[in-house]
This record gives C-alpha cells, structure tokens and sequence, in this order.
C-alpha cells in the first residue's frame, strides 16, 4: 500500500519535472513568458530568502543586483561566449555585495535596510554617470540570438542551482549559524560564531544568483538603459511574493511567487491604472494577515540539526602554568573607569570569584576577557595566546566560554539546536577522552526531556541552564558565569552549587561573579574583590569577606 | 564668493531637508514607526496644496491651515487601525521595527498609485513667492528663504515641546524606552499614536512649503524618504536638535559637491556621508552612546 502510495508520488513528481522541462515545447508566446516571469521571480525570491529569511535582515536591494547582472550581459554580451557573460554577471554581483556586505552589514537590523532601500538607487546614479560621462549615452542595444525557448532553459537550470544550493547551505553548519545569528547575534558570537563572515558570505551568495538572473534576463530587452534594468518595483515584488510563501524555508518563497505572478499578471490587463494600489493593499493584507507566510500556516517543516564533530570532554588537560592572566586590564567609557588597572591569575581546575557592590566594574571585566568588550589597556593571556584584540567568536573558539548576567538563549531554535551552535566553529577536539554529545550536556544540566522544546518556552531557570549546556558545548577550558546563581529558589541554589562542583571535578576551570555569599564559600578556593573598578582585596572567601576595607565596601564605611 | 555661493544655498537646501525630516523624527523616534510612506504622505501635501493654490487662489501658508489638521487625522488613523496592532504583535522592537516597515511600504504602494491616478505621471510646479533677492552677491529665492524661516519656528517649537512640558517629557520617554513608560503610568498606546499623527502633520507642512519652489511628481516619493532617513539617522534617531544641523550639514555637502566635483554625484555624496556617520558613530551625531 505504501509502496504504491510511493511510486505513484514519484510517477507525479516525475511527469511535473517532464511538463516543467518541456514547457516551451507546448506553451506558445504569452504562456511561455508568464512560465519566464515565474521561473525568475522564483530565483530571485528563493535567493532572497536565503539571506533575509534566518537573518531578518530585509533588504531591499534586491534590483541593484539583478540590474548590475543585466548590464553586464548588456555591456559584454555582443563580444564575450555567453558563459563568459555570466560567469562575468556573477563576478559583479558577488564584488559589489562583498563591498557594500563589508560595511553595512556591521549596521544593526534596521540601518541596514534603510542603507539597501537606497543601494539600488545609488547604483542606478553611479551607473547613470557612467553612461553619460564615459559612454556617452544613456541606453544600449542589445542584438542577440537567445530565443524565449533558451531563455527559459536558462533560468530553470539556475532555479534547479539555487534550491540545490539552498538545500546544501541549509544541512551545512552554515545554515544554522545564520538562523542563530538571526535569534541572537550576541550570544551566537560567544559560541564560536564568525557573524560578519557568515552574513557576508551567505549576503555575497544570494546576491550572486540575483547578478546571473539580470544576465539570463538581459536578452528579453533589446533596449536596456537604467530605468529599466534598476527599476525599484522588482525589489518589492521579490520581498512581498517572499513573504507571502514564508521567507523561513526553502519552498516557501515559490508559493508566493506563483499566486502573485499572476495576480500581476491579471492586474496590468485589467487594472493597469490602478495596479499600485492593488499591490500596495495586498502588501498590507499579507503582512496584517500572514506574518508567517503561506506556508506557516502548514505548520514549519522539519529542521536538519547538524551533527558537531564527535567530542572529547570538554576539559582538555593543561600543564600548571596558569591558565589566564591578566595585566593590568582598564576599560574607559568616555572618561568613566569602569575597570581601572585590574591584574590577577587563574590556575587550571580552579575556581576563582569575582565580588564586589553592583557598579563595581565586575561584568565589564568579563566583558573584556570574553572579547565583548575591547580593554582600553592592560593584557590578558589566555594558555599561550594573547586575547587582546581578538573578536568574541576567536576567544570562544579557543576555549573560553561564558554564560550572560541577563540571560541569553536563541529563543526561536529548539533546545538542541541552540546547544548545536557551539559546536559549528569550535576547533575538533582530541579523538582520546570520554564524549559528550550535545545530549548528554543537556542530562548534566538536568534538561535531557526538553531536547526538541523551541528555547523561548523554557523557564527562566531552564533557559540559564541551557546557556551552560551551550556554553560547555564549546569545550571551554575556562567558563566565564556571571551571576549564574542568581534569581534562584533555595533548592534550586543547591543544584546550582553541587553542578558547579562537578563541573570542577571534571576538570574546568572558572570565573564566577556572585553576589550569593554561600556559593562563593563553597566552591571558590579564592576570591577578587572589586569595588569602582579596582581590586581592593584578594584571598580565601572567608579572609576577604571579614576585611573591613570590603565590609566597608558593600555596607559604606565611615569615610562614605 | 564661491564659498558663499555654497554656504548660503547650502544651508538654505539643508533647511529644506531639516524641515522634511522633522516629521520624520517624531514618527520614528518616538511611535517607533519607520513610516517608509512617508515621502508619498510628503508629495501628496505638495499635491493638495497645488490644488488649493490652482483651484481656489489659496496661499500656501493659508493651505497649511488646512493640511495639517487633516494629514494629523489620517496618520492618526494609519496608526490606529494598521500600526497599532503590528506594535502589541511584535515580540521585540526589532520585529515591531521589521514588520511596520513592510506595511507602510505597502502603504506608499497606495498613496503613490492614488496620486497617480489622480495627477498622473507628469510634474507639476506653481509660482508663488519667487522673487530673486540678492544676499553677499549670491541670488536666493524669497519662498526658500520663507521654507527656511518656517523650519526653524517648527524645529524650535518642537523642540520646546518635547523638552518643557509634560506630555512632551512623557513622548521623550517613550524614545527611550517604551516598557519602562508603561510601567510609571504613562499611557504609551495613545502617546505613540498622538506623536505619530503629529509627525503626520509636520509631514504635511514640510509638503505645503517644499511645494512653494520645487518642481514635483507623483512618483518622487522616494527621494524625500530616503533624504528624510539620512537626515534622522545621522542627527540621531529622536533628536530634534541633531536632525536640524544634520539637515544643514547634508545641504552644504551636496551644494558643495554639485558646484566642486559633478552634478550627477550628489546622491553619491548623500550616501558616502551617511555611511561614513554610521560607521564612525552609529548612534547619529548627537545620539547616545549604544547600550
């Protein structure tokens, strides 16, 4: 029963390939062209989606692409082999999206679509002043013996390339650096994620597909000039039919594109005076109504988690050099010390914690070692390597991990996938050693039942967990908890405590700040105490917290 | 003179700009809606004063009477009915920021094809105020200097009243940080929609005045938009201040680099300024320091 169920899903799948491939043969003039209008508005959705869908990042830019393909085709296409022309066409597109990639999206979410709502338009001008000062005239002809049938051959090849590759990019680790990245770029940062690289990369790849597009496109104009080739609506016509379908997954572009397509279609025959309104109420209605797109409304499909490379423990051993050491480490903002000349060591296996009043400067000085922050002086050794300087993801990769004061999971991604992320970037560890798998982190945090749970329905307390579940996925030799225990119930604390303690056992180094006095007691052999930015007192927990200097501190003495 | 043949135009065309974008801030700033509509709402100001001034003889400073209330209404309503919801619905203002930018691009989608219907696609221009006067040797034209005039009593109404009365305090602190204002009793819904259809109304007199010396089409929307963004962004989103000299400074830069480089490229400049803001201090000229 199944079997046949199968092979006659098959045999259909097969036959709309076959129909598909051999449209030209049977479809005259106006049906192949519309065929031509959803093939491209496919490619061009798809690759949109690819970027913007996990990153959020709307751009708008899409016609700056589309149109630098399609007057690359119109510049090189009567002397160049037409691979050459496209090979050409892709080279542009991936160029200028590295360029305009490497300094806006540096940007937050926001400034970035504000700068790609004015991309195309900057290019058009650029290109406009090209034409008349250099070329001396604004249009050109473009004489070729690509025919409707070719054309359409042409953007079913790269429409079967683009899903490829976006089926490829969603399986690969990248795929899912980009959806966290999405979630929390912060947090995705300190698990070992290059964010910069990924966006650009994955930025550079979308807007290289829409480049061969506008080259592919070109011939269907024997006249291009600058109107024509960067006209902004086909921007928007790629975001709303995204949209529409759900720019979260692979298929869920198309599903926009075909409605809307001949929907426009109808539209221009009918309505053509009134076409802008229609669109523009629709492009209402969709985001009013279908925030998640058509195909949101099947529910989201399945999502392949990536395996991490198979892991040693997540303590690697060391000699006793010590392990961190930090000199003299300040950090300013604009005249305010808030870390002010800062030194100590940390040995391996040991467990130091960092007190202080609220204000002291505690979290900036994790923010610099964790490379959130850059110290305005002073240096922090870390093994061997020098961390000043260094970005977030480097200091992750090399071993040092850390948990935030305010807590920080990838709420949109299941529990698994968010333990996942810290093992995309991290360096493989040594094939000796007892395993742990991302499963049985989440059994050590006590979270094992909450595998496939999407992050956002966890409780306060679960999601803290899983932030060390992720952070431990980094195989840190050293973890950076910054009032891990704090907001937590009397029994909770309890666990909280003994998990430390394991955690120690199993050979991890950390640096706790807490202002939960019973936990510094118990687990930290040794303790710095800050107050304004500096270290007024050091030593065993119970030393420091009877100096007067540090009673003073906390409770104002007599000279506050 | 040529520097005061760039200076004095310069700051007259940034007054223009510091005068479109003021709207621009409230609406943003404070409603926390990037109105991509907005150069459409700005246009179809300039249409109705047209209008007004064609039709009936009406100046454009009477029109304002007339625009200003009704622009306020139905940006009032835009919110009410459209913007409103998106705002409960968004998780994180990022989201809110996402999803009121798709709409009010739909919505320029519908004023634009209004107007298009409506105009058509050809421009427009009347005479009003055009008469030459001569200061330090350069010409300016007595309706930009009138525009001019008009954005700083704006600018400077507004800033006053965003930081010497109460209802402006409490619009303050909705920029900052709309939770915190809900919690000390501050009714953030009605506030939003109120700086918003107030954003509307400065929308509609920097459309009544532009009208007065600009040559306009139904479909040149967008370049008011884009303008009005630069301006925001680089003054310091809801700074009234910042977004006053950004607009001068934006004036300058593109009359110096169509006098001194090319025509064709003042766009160009636009763009290189405000990238070059963003990456050297991404909260804008004024803004704060980032949290």
């Amino acid at each position: 029963m199944t079997m046949l169920v199968r092979t006659s899903l098959w045999c259909a799948g097969l036959a709309l390939a076959v129909a598909i491939v051999a449209y030209p043969l049977y479809a005259n003039g106006y049906y192949l062209a519309l065929g031509i209008s959803v093939l491209y508005f496919t490619i061009l959705a798809t690759a949109w989606a690819m970027f913007s869908g996990p990153t959020r990042y709307i751009s708008l830019a899409t016609v700056a692409f589309f149109g630098l393909g399609a007057y690359t085709a119109a510049v090189l296409g009567e002397t160049t082999p037409w691979p050459v022309v496209l090979l050409a066409a892709a080279g542009v597109g991936a160029v200028t999206a590295a360029i305009t990639g490497l300094s806006t999206l540096r940007l937050s979410g926001i400034y970035f679509v504000i700068f790609s709502f004015g991309l195309a338009e900057l290019i058009r001008q650029l290109v406009i002043w090209y034409e008349v000062n250099i070329h001396k005239s604004v249009g050109r002809y473009l004489f070729s013996a690509v025919t409707q049938d070719i054309l359409y051959w042409q953007l079913l090849g790269l429409t079967a390339l683009v899903f490829l590759v976006g089926w490829l990019l969603g399986r690969s680790r990248y795929g899912l650096a980009l959806r966290a990245i999405g979630a929390d770029e912060t947090a995705a940062s300190h698990s070992g994620i290059d964010a910069t690289r990924v966006k650009l990369g994955v930025f550079i790849l979308s807007a290289t597909f829409m480049a061969m597009t506008g080259a592919v496109m070109a011939p269907r104009w024997t006249y291009i000039d600058p109107a024509i080739a960067f006209n902004p609506t086909i921007s928007f016509q790629v975001v709303i039919m995204a949209l529409l379908g759900g720019a979260g997954s692979l298929f869920g572009p198309v599903l926009g594109v075909i409605p809307l397509v001949l929907l426009f279609e109808v539209l221009t025959a009918t309505l053509p005076n009134h076409f802008s309104i229609v669109l523009g109420i629709i492009f209402v209605l969709i985001v009013m109504v279908l925030p998640n797109g058509v195909i949101g409304l099947f529910g989201a499909g399945r999502r392949h988690v990536p395996a991490g490379a198979p892991a040693a423990a997540f303590a690697r051993t060391m000699d006793d050099a010590p392990l961190l050491a930090v000199e003299g480490v300040s950090k300013s903002f604009s005249g305010l010390r808030a870390v002010d000349g800062v030194s100590f060591t940390v040995a391996p296996g040991e467990i130091i914690g960092i007190i202080g009043p609220n204000g002291s400067g505690k979290t900036t000085l994790l923010n610099t070692l964790s490379g959130a922050l850059r110290p305005s002086s002073g240096t922090i050794r870390f093994g061997g390597t020098v961390l000043t300087g260094l970005r977030a993801h480097q200091i992750a990769r090399l071993g040092l991990a850390r948990t935030f004061q305010l807590v920080r999971v990838m709420p949109d991604l299941t529990v698994a996938e968010n333990v996942a992320t810290a093992r995309l970037f991290s360096a493989p560890a040594s094939s000796s050693g007892s395993d742990t798998t991302g499963r049985e982190l989440l059994d050590l945090v006590g979270l094992g039942a909450m595998h496939d749970a999407p992050a956002r329905e966890l409780t306060y307390i679960d999601q803290k967990r899983l932030e060390l579940a992720r952070a431990l996925a980094l195989r840190p030799h050293l973890m950076l908890l910054d009032e891990w225990l704090a907001g937590l119930n009397p029994s909770e604390l309890e666990t909280g405590i003994a998990l430390i303690a394991k955690l120690r056992e199993r050979g991890l180094t950390i640096i706790m700040v807490e202002h939960v006095m019973d936990a510094i007691r118990a687990l930290c052999g040794h303790c710095i105490v800050m107050n304004a930015g500096s270290v007024i007192a050091r030593g065993a927990p119970d030393e420091v917290l009877s100096d007067p200097k540090v009673v003073a501190a906390y409770l104002g003495g007599d000279d506050a | 003179m040529l520097l005061v043949d760039i200076i004095l135009p310069g700051l007259v065309l940034g007054g223009m700009y510091a005068l479109i974008a003021l709207g621009l801030t409230l609406q943003y700033g404070v409603a926390r809606i990037m109105n991509l509509s907005y150069g459409e709402s700005l246009v179809a100001a300039a249409f109705g004063a047209l209008s007004l001034y064609s039709g009936l003889g009406l100046s454009p400073l009477v029109a304002l009477l007339l625009a200003v209330p009704v622009a306020m209404m139905l940006n009032w309503l835009l919110y009410r009915f459209l913007l409103e919801r998106l705002m409960r619905r968004g998780k994180d203002r990022g989201a809110q920021e996402i999803d009121s930018i798709l709409v009010t691009f739909g919505v320029l989608f519908v004023i634009q094809g209004a107007m298009l219907v409506a105009f058509g696609g050809q421009y427009y221009s009347y005479s009003y105020l055009s008469i030459p006067l001569t200061i330090l040797g350069s010409t300016l034209a007595v309706n930009r200097l009138v525009a001019l005039l008009f954005a700083a009593l704006v600018g400077g109404a507004v800033y006053l009243a965003l930081t010497r009365t109460r209802i402006g305090t409490a619009v303050r602190a909705i920029a900052v940080d709309a939770t915190a204002a809900r919690l000390v009793g501050i009714d953030v819904a009605a506030l939003s929609g109120l700086a918003f259809a107030f954003g509307g109304g400065l929308v509609a007199v920097g459309g009544v005045l532009v009208s007065m010396f600009l040559t306009f089409n139904a479909a040149m929307g967008v370049v008011f938009t884009m303008k009005a963004l630069v301006v925001v962004i680089m003054g310091g989103v809801g700074n009234v201040m910042g977004a006053l000299v950004a607009g001068l400074l934006l004036g300058v830069v593109e009359t110096a680099v169509a006098r001194l480089v090319d025509p064709g490229l003042t766009l160009a400049a636009t763009y290189a300024l405000f990238l070059g803001v963003l990456l050297i201090k991404p909260t804008g000229l004024f803004g704060r320091a980032a949290s």
